[in-house]
């Protein structure tokens, strides 16, 4: 049965760096829930507060009301992948899928059946004889996921658990994930700094900075209304430019105006956040800019443009465009509807100020 | 290959010159012959030697000696386990630190004064005995406390702990803490985590504690003397003895007979714990 996790005013401490500074977070059951951010934000410290291996300072952890202060990682029931893995070299794969199953007391014949079904949801089913220090690292993936995910978890905690894999796999195990999240209905909550990975995979996501949550949102919603400049930025909704002033639905950069829609209010010095995908260069569009380097990419070539007072931004163009672009080079480019945000600058200082929604 | 080779010869040279050779030699010369005339041995076979080990109890001698080996090998992997794991899943780095350096403690000063320290201590007028009688658990002085295998096997274990604590601190380092933590995570309490993960992965190093102990009671000679009652009986006392009065194919032959032992003990352990795994990933 799947569990929501209630995260209420949560604090922790180590020494004198503030790893959570009250975060207060509503997972629901059942739903794949993703904590994005840099190394160092805190993510994988709400991990293991929620998996038990750590206790906050101040706050309340609670899953489905039921309050867990008191509940220790061995009785939680949330199983985790962890970051290395940590199989247990002395045993086979099968011996480490069912090391869950013995200590509950499960009768062996029953436990070996339950081993070999873990395995088949996992495309390992056979393999549980084998040595785990023998298999390739994809493998060694879904050892540890099948010696999770046999334990029936309300929550799965999954800790980077693609950090180290090659992009292929990455991207099969990927969409493992996904499939196991429908076939299991438990709450799912993965640590990355991947956001390809958060992308793909969440139903929601938080983006977390400096111990704190910056937004929660769905993935859709992270792009249409990023909560301010870090979150932007962290996306990839780049460039961040810094208006002239702001006047009804436009902001003017460099003499130039951009739509932006209405402004959010409360913001003091707001910037505007450009999508790239929604820029293009046309010889009928709105804005003029000056051509500063030209990169090819491969499949797309990349133009540096910038604006009469030196801010710039990036445009992705076809790689044919790199031969009809010299530097130096005045250029327009049309934007399309929504292209442009208006939002709260980058204000680390004040991220955590955010209410999180 | 050629730098290879020439780095490698050195320490060869010094293990068989000074470990292997000495041993040979004393194999060889238990079966030599007894000569009255000159006090020495001459090369013809004779069993001799080891007819003689049979006779004046020296039997009993050897498997006690053997026996308190044993036992004291035993205490010392028992009681330098919880300070392994305390070192590397409880202690901070600093205290991981001083912990390692109390250990070694024991080797800064010389066998005799320690043991001779350890007779103070347990002595009918020591300490212990004092604080037992202040307490009023007892109300005359403590007899056995020294000049008896109880006092000896103390001085075996204060002397001899170290041996076995760094083979299995070193075993516990290559323990990960996620380890612990994922059988945590899949319902293990303190226990179970010690039983089914911690002890198996240190087995090694548990096996090589206790044989690095259990040579050095075999060698042991000082503590005997010092904490033992009169004529308390070991190997090396008895090596010593025969020695005294000249009587060298029996000497090498109880020598002899020891060496197997222990070979046989290294052997059977390395079987079963598989001793080489210790040292497996340590150029990682």
């Amino acid at each position: 049965m799947a569990i929501a996790i209630g995260i209420d005013g949560v604090s922790k401490r180590y020494g004198d760096v503030q790893a959570l500074g009250q975060v207060s977070l509503d997972i629901r059951a059942g739903e794949f829930f993703t904590l994005l951010g840099s190394s160092g934000c805190g993510k994988s410290t709400l991990l293991k507060l929620i998996g038990g291996f750590e206790a906050p300072d101040t706050g309340r952890l609670t899953f489905d009301g039921t309050d867990m202060a008191r509940v220790p990682a061995s009785r939680r029931p949330v199983n985790t992948v962890f970051q290395d893995l940590a199989l247990f070299p002395h045993m086979s794969v099968g011996e480490n899928v069912g090391y869950g199953l013995k200590l509950r007391g499960t009768a062996a014949t029953e436990r070996r059946r339950r081993v070999a079904d873990a395995l088949e949801l996992v495309a390992l089913g056979g393999f549980e004889d084998r040595d785990v220090s023998l298999m390739s690292g994809g493998q060694r993936q879904r050892v540890a996921l099948a010696r999770a995910l046999i334990m029936e978890p309300g929550i799965l905690l999954l800790d980077e658990p693609l950090t180290g894999l090659d992009e292929r796999l990455r991207q099969q195990l990927r969409d493992e994930f996904g499939r196991l999240h429908k076939r299991t209905g438990a709450t799912f909550v993965l640590v990355t700094h991947n956001q390809d990975e958060a992308l793909t995979l969440s139903d929601r996501m938080a983006i977390m900075h400096q111990g704190r949550i910056v937004q929660t949102d769905t993935a859709e919603g992270f792009f249409s209304a990023p909560a301010n400049g870090f979150v932007a930025q962290f996306l990839g909704l780049e460039p961040l430019l810094v208006p002239e002033r702001v006047e009804d639905g436009r902001a003017i950069v460099a003499g130039q105006p951009i739509p932006v829609g209405e402004a959010r209010p409360g913001a003091a010095r707001p910037v505007v956040a450009l999508r790239p995908d929604r820029l293009r260069l046309d010889a009928s569009g709105t804005l003029e800019l000056k051509v500063e380097t030209v990169r090819f990419r491969g499949l797309s070539c990349d133009l540096r443009l910038s604006f009469s007072d030196g801010q710039t931004l990036t445009l992705s163009a076809p790689p044919e465009a790199r031969h009809d672009h010299a530097v130096g080079q005045i250029v327009r480019i049309a934007l399309a509807p929504d292209a442009a945000l208006l939002i709260p600058p980058d204000d680390t200082a004040t991220a955590g100020a955010q209410p999180a929604p | 290959m050629k730098t290879i080779l020439s780095l490698m010869s050195l320490p060869v040279i010094a293990v068989l010159v000074l470990g292997a050779a000495p041993l040979c030699v004393v194999v060889v010369w238990s079966f030599w012959t007894w000569d009255p005339s000159t006090y020495w041995i001459r090369p013809e076979l004779s069993l001799a030697g080891y007819a003689a080990i049979g006779e004046a109890g020296r039997w009993t001698v050897l498997l006690g000696t053997l026996f308190k080996a044993v036992l004291a090998a035993s205490f010392c992997v028992v009681l330098a386990f919880p300070l392994a794991y305390a070192i590397r899943f409880l202690a901070g780095r600093r205290l991981a630190l001083v912990l390692m350096a109390l250990i070694t403690i024991p080797f800064f000063t010389s066998y005799l004064i320690r043991a001779f320290s350890w007779r103070l201590v347990l002595g009918r007028t020591g300490p212990v005995n004092e604080a037992l009688q202040s307490l009023g658990l007892i109300a005359e002085p403590l007899d056995w406390l020294l000049f008896s295998d109880f006092a000896i096997m103390v001085g075996f274990i204060a002397s001899y702990l170290p041996f076995a604590a760094f083979p299995l601190i070193l075993a516990m380092q290559r323990v990960e803490p996620s380890l612990l933590k994922a059988a945590q995570d899949l319902g293990a309490g303190f226990w179970r985590i010690v039983g089914s993960i911690v002890i198996p992965l240190t087995l090694s190093g548990s096996f090589a504690g206790f044989l690095f102990v259990f040579v050095m009671v075999i060698g042991s000679q000082t503590e005997v003397q010092m904490l033992g009652g009169a004529g308390a009986p070991i190997v090396s006392i008895m090596i010593n003895d025969v020695m005294r009065v000249a009587n060298f194919p029996l000497a090498f032959a109880i020598s002899s007979v020891v060496l197997i032992c222990v070979f046989g003990v290294l052997l059977a352990g390395n079987r079963i714990f598989g001793l080489a795994r210790l040292f497996e990933g340590m150029s990682k």
